[in-house]
């Protein structure tokens, strides 16, 4: 990198070492001039690491910067790192714009997810990466670093979080997992303990094509199961969509620029009012991380990751994210694949139309419940709440009306699979799946009504409470 | 050029820098601690730390190019003046409370968004250059539909 100012503290500074400046934690401001000599000032909302001679800048607008750049390709960023205060000036030189490729993708992602959350797709959206050569770094003279320990936070240099002993801990806790349950949890679980991440949830994809479900979640005060995300809604559906991580660091802020955005638009009609889709789980994330589960280009689900913190997930964890998502991934689906296959064998469930152990009978002083099923939507409410809707609806259904009719508490996965009504596939039904998300609705919604694992391919259906079935269309 | 209202906003204490030019059309710029609207909206001095005015005297005393950009979090508002440089000076030690004052505004606002003041207690507020010019166009910065147009 050479050296064309003087004056300045110009040390030979990789760019890659400015990690935390490029989070997009604090705005940027970009100078350009135009050929006849205009000086032009705009604030930015990032300014994108791409190597250690380069950055990329987001071009979404049509603005002054944009054609000052077209004309003459001399720039200078002025950035701060959020660590030290330190300012900085990048002087840049336009190279090129990328449509595609990388770090167009990964830029377009991070932006489509926030466009996503203010309801501003297609609007505010990512036209190309400009990418620029770094000519020079200077420190900005008046805008001195604090000391380390006046800053009291986090060095510049990013903490090790995916760590060889980390994920060897997360790699323990999975191989013990003896059910799907177990599996998703203890992934969760070892997220916090071994990772530090508190907050995380995990989505399947749901029977209707494009829409995924929250399975599992750890760290929030309601657990969301049964909670939807279609394709392309906010970090999850992005991530299902693209099948690529997307790490959003400083949300709050980027949102808030994105609401700028909306109110504007929305102003000038070029958009619905209520079309925000709200944030999942924490009520304000500073960062968020979606993973794909990837199993040979299939998917299997995705991770998010959430944080209170500005920047806790980082660039440099990216392939280690992309390998954790693939490992998560294989031991779902083998898990999936082992308690389709443990539900195979006849014999040792309680045959149909026999009654099975009477451990559960429904007790005398127990209340009363209304379970209404609703045959167009294919949803069920208890006592006038929503419970569930779709396949997990229609295997409730089935089984408390063979309950009320026959006197049955225990049931298999294999007569589910054998019922033809239930319209299962016949490669990859998801039953397990189905099932522990119905066990988890039940849990959160209407715990009077459980259903309960009893061993291989078998659970009970027990209630607490008397069931009054009614069928609506 | 200026009105009551802009003036009161570009004066509230919010995010300000100043970029100007060199002769082979290189911009440079820097941070602006406080701004004051004078003479009917017709001009502005801007304070600049001492430290940080060689980046942009020089350009401005060779050519008078100048453009600020003012943004204020967290509503993203934000405009441009354009303007061509009538002078610059050491500031006076009677604007020294009205820099400060204009910059303790920004700081608190930053620590409503959650930027600490401590954060930036290093940073050369004052001696400050205040450097005159004139305004020659204003426009619209808000991110999104409407951003670039003329102001007046």
């Amino acid at each position: 990198m050479t050296r064309q100012h003087s004056g300045v503290d110009e040390r030979d500074f990789g760019l890659e070492s400015m990690a935390s400046c490029f989070q997009g934690l604090i705005p940027a401001t970009l100078f350009t001039c135009s050929r006849d000599g205009t000086p032009n000032a705009a604030i930015l909302s990032h300014v994108d690491y791409v190597d250690s001679t380069h950055v990329a800048l987001s071009f979404q607008f049509f603005n002054k910067s944009r054609r000052n750049i077209a004309e003459n390709p001399h720039a200078l960023v002025r950035l701060l790192d959020p660590d030290t205060s330190q300012g900085w000036r990048l002087r840049l030189r336009y190279i090129r714009s990328e449509t595609s490729g990388p770090v167009f993708e990964r830029m377009a992602l991070r932006i489509e997810a926030i466009a996503s959350y203010s309801g501003l797709k297609g609007i505010f959206k990512l036209l190309a990466a400009d990418i620029y050569e770094v000519l020079s770094v200077e420190k900005a003279e008046d805008e001195s670093a604090r000391s380390a320990a006046a800053a009291g936070r986090r060095p510049a240099a990013a903490d090790a979080v995916f760590t060889m002993k980390a994920l060897q801990n997360l790699s323990d806790r999975i191989h013990r997992a003896t059910s799907l349950e177990g599996l998703l949890d203890s992934i969760l679980e070892g997220l916090e303990e071994s990772f530090g991440f508190g907050h995380s949830m995990i989505l399947l994809p749901s029977d209707e094509e494009g829409v995924f479900v929250t399975i599992a979640s750890r760290g929030y005060p309601e657990n969301g199961v049964g909670a939807e995300v279609r394709l392309g809604e906010g970090i999850i559906g992005l991530v299902a969509e693209a099948r690529k991580p997307i790490r959003i660091a400083g949300l709050i802020r980027q949102l808030l620029y994105a609401y700028a955005v909306h109110k504007r638009a929305q102003e000038a009609g070029m958009c619905p009012p209520d079309r925000q889709i709200p944030l999942p789980g924490l009520p304000n994330p500073e960062s968020q991380l979606g993973v794909p589960l990837l199993v040979r280009n299939e998917l299997v689900g995705v991770l998010c990751i959430e944080s209170e913190m500005p920047y806790r997930f980082h660039e440099e964890d990216k392939t280690t994210i992309e390998l954790l998502g693939s490992y998560l991934a294989i031991a779902v689906q083998n898990m999936l694949l082992q308690e389709r296959f443990e539900a195979m064998p006849e014999g040792t469930a309680t045959p149909p139309g026999q009654k099975g152990a009477a451990a559960t009978v429904t007790r005398p002083a127990s209340p009363r419940r209304e379970v209404a099923y609703y045959t167009r939507d294919e949803c069920i409410l208890v006592d006038g709440e929503y419970l569930i809707r779709s396949l997990p609806a229609n295997i409730l259904w089935k089984l408390l009306r063979r309950r009320d009719a026959e006197g049955r508490v225990e049931f298999t996965n294999r007569e589910l699979r054998l019922d033809r009504s239930l319209n299962l596939p016949e490669w990859k039904d998801n039953l397990e799946t189905r099932l522990l998300l119905l066990r988890r609705r039940l849990e959160q919604k209407c715990s009077d009504i459980r259903i309960v694992p009893r061993g291989r391919g078998r659970f009970a259906l027990e209630l607490g409470c008397s069931v009054t079935l009614v069928e609506r269309p | 050029m200026i009105d009551t209202e802009l003036a009161a906003f570009l004066q509230e204490g919010i995010a300000i820098q100043i970029g100007t030019r060199n002769a082979v059309l290189e911009p440079n710029g820097a941070r602006v601690v406080a701004v004051k609207v004078e003479d009917d909206g017709q001009y502005v001095v801007a304070y600049v730390p001492k430290a940080a005015a060689p980046q942009v005297v020089p350009d401005l005393e060779a050519n008078g190019q100048a453009a600020l950009v003012f943004a204020r979090p967290p509503d993203e508002r934000a405009c441009q003046v354009k303007g061509v440089f009538v002078d610059a000076r050491a500031a006076r030690t009677s604007e020294r409370s009205f820099v400060a004052d204009q910059w303790d505004r920004w700081l608190k606002r930053l620590a409503g968004i959650g930027y600490p003041a401590a954060a930036v207690e290093n940073w050369q507020t004052w001696p400050c250059v205040a450097i005159r010019l004139r305004v020659t166009a204003l426009f619209n910065q808000t991110p999104g539909p409407g951003a670039g147009a003329a102001l007046a």
